[in-house]
């Protein structure tokens, strides 16, 4: 880390004009290859919401998937193409785990069939995660937890986790990690914060494998089941009221046991679809359809579910945010990508 | 296609003009040395260049850039990036030139020295927001996941660096006047 951390004004003013301008001749000489490149997703670039906090969740880890961008075939780092999910099939007894120290309370808990999960513990100011990601991306996760010191490289501190082998860094003192060898279809990762080294390992021996059966039982009775979901759902949907024209209850979905995560998911997927309408409608010059998307929006200030997310997030907020704006007559910039639409 | 209403290589003319000094410097932030933020820059061009249909108009086209720039310097630093065929002249002006501007940095050394002692991901997203300037949505661009997701893991890595700060941290270095100030409680 050696170069300066230079403002982009001062890299407008170093002397480089030659090769700038050369670059851009280079480049725009290079064949173009836009057959390969239609996003393999239908819904383009969306990403999946909670998902995605579990493959962005490492500094640089997503590229493991893309390492050969620039090659004849095509592929590319601009993460349109998709990224791994997981595929094997799950060990019997689970390759997820939870916490059983008594004193802990979960704080947050997402879990996705494709991307995996995390289950967040805290007792005071310490909080423990546990999360589980892809088996396929065992390697990359390793690899940059080697280079928490970058440009150092530490291989990290053998251990035994849950009956295997696994690795601890520390980011600090008081902030480890640890990452357990790959199962058939997961690998662990567990961070602790707010504790130094000796009680983090002795938290790891409270740990627990489990299935996402295991899990979803371990949690306490606030979470939601995935029996009880659609009911979660309705009732959710119930205290929002008015659907967006081409919206029904049963397009909503979520595969969350977390109720803020749930929440989102369901509130989202309203407002989204009012904005949309509010866009479409302001496009057609509909001054009555613009009305009544703006009154539902508005309406969200009040949605039960976003009160009660209120206290744990800031995803009530973004919702109130683009409503008041939608108020105001604007369609919201990045609503898409802020709202996980 | 008529998806490039002023062609092809004109939009590009323009995207490059408009992204190229961001481009270079969100790498020449990161990069170990010079020549590698060209490396960095001219490969994450010749994505746009590339896969120019795909890149986001407006203001979303400067995180969807930083994103591609991202993974590349990422593959740089695993090993698995090779020396971009193009941008050499480049890559030899930035070796020889002399980046020693020290009033014109992102912020002072001791914070810099601060957000090493952060993990890798609370680094990133305060990079991200402070170096560049970026809000919450569109370090959920970069990233590729939501503000859902930003908004808390920002205010802990804030708080956190804060505290490795003491107190009462002086401000964070001689920031442009685009870039948020590090400030006691966020947004609130």
């Amino acid at each position: 880390m050696t170069t300066p951390k230079l403002t982009d004004e001062a890299v407008a003013a170093l002397p480089i004009h030659d090769g700038r301008v050369e670059l851009l001749e280079e480049i725009m000489s290079s064949p173009v290859i836009d057959r390969v490149t239609e996003p393999t997703s239908p819904s383009g670039r969306r990403t999946p919401r909670w998902v995605t906090t579990v493959a962005a969740a490492a500094a640089v880890v997503t590229v493991a998937a893309v390492p050969l961008y620039l090659t004849r075939d095509g592929g590319d780092p601009s993460g349109t193409n998709g990224a791994p999910g997981a595929t094997g099939v799950e060990s019997p007894g689970g390759e997820r785990a939870i916490l059983t120290t008594a004193g802990w309370t979960v704080d947050n808990v997402n879990d996705d069939e494709k991307w995996g999960g995390e289950v967040g513990y805290s007792k005071g100011s310490q909080h423990l995660a546990v999360t589980w990601y892809p088996a396929s991306e065992y390697d990359s996760y390793v690899t940059d937890r080697e280079h928490i010191n970058h440009p150092e490289v530490d291989q990290g501190q053998a251990i035994e986790v849950l009956g295997a082998p696994a690795r601890l860094w520390a980011y600090t003192a008081n902030d480890h990690t640890v990452i357990r060898t790959a199962g058939d279809r997961w690998f662990l990762e567990v961070r602790g914060d707010g504790m130094d080294k000796q009680a983090f390992v002795a938290l790891l021996g409270d740990l627990q494998l489990v299935d996402k059966v295991g899990l979803e039982t371990s949690l306490a009775a606030d979470f939601v089941t995935q029996e009880e979901r659609p009911g979660a759902i309705g009732d959710i949907l119930d205290g929002i009221g008015a659907l967006p024209p081409g919206l029904q209850a049963s397009d909503v979905t979520s595969s969350e046991p977390d109720r803020y995560h749930l929440g989102a998911d369901v509130s989202g997927a309203v407002a989204c679809g009012w904005i949309a309408e509010f866009a479409a409608a302001k496009s057609a010059g509909s001054e009555s359809r613009m009305a009544a998307a703006t009154d539902a929006l508005a309406a969200s200030h009040d949605w039960p579910i976003l009160r009660e997310m209120n206290d744990r997030g800031d995803y009530p907020e973004a919702v109130w945010d683009y409503a008041d704006q939608v108020a105001a007559g604007k369609v919201p910039e990045g609503y898409r990508q802020g709202l996980g639409c | 296609m008529s998806e490039f209403p002023e062609g092809r290589d004109e939009t590009f003319r323009r995207l490059y003009a408009a992204h190229f000094d961001a481009v270079l410097g969100f790498a020449l932030r990161r990069a170990d040395r010079p020549e590698d933020a060209a490396d960095v820059t001219a490969d994450t061009f010749l994505v746009a260049w590339r896969r120019l249909g795909h890149v986001p108009q407006g203001l979303e086209t400067r995180p969807w850039l930083y994103g591609v720039a991202r993974r590349v310097l990422a593959n740089q630093r695993r090993g698995e990036g090779r020396r971009s065929a193009l941008g050499d002249r480049l890559r030899r002006q930035l070796a020889t030139v002399s980046l020693d501007t020290a009033d014109e940095v992102v912020q002072k050394a001791d914070v810099t020295a601060a957000m090493r002692r952060l993990s890798a991901r609370d680094q990133e997203v305060l990079e991200l927001h402070l170096w560049e300037g970026l809000e919450p949505r569109e370090i959920a661009e970069v990233l590729g996941t939501t503000t859902v997701v930003i908004r808390p893991r920002l205010s802990r890595a804030r708080a956190r660096l804060r505290e490795l700060l003491g107190n009462d941290p002086a401000p964070p270095g001689h920031l442009p006047s685009r870039q948020p100030a590090l400030i006691p409680k966020e947004g609130r």
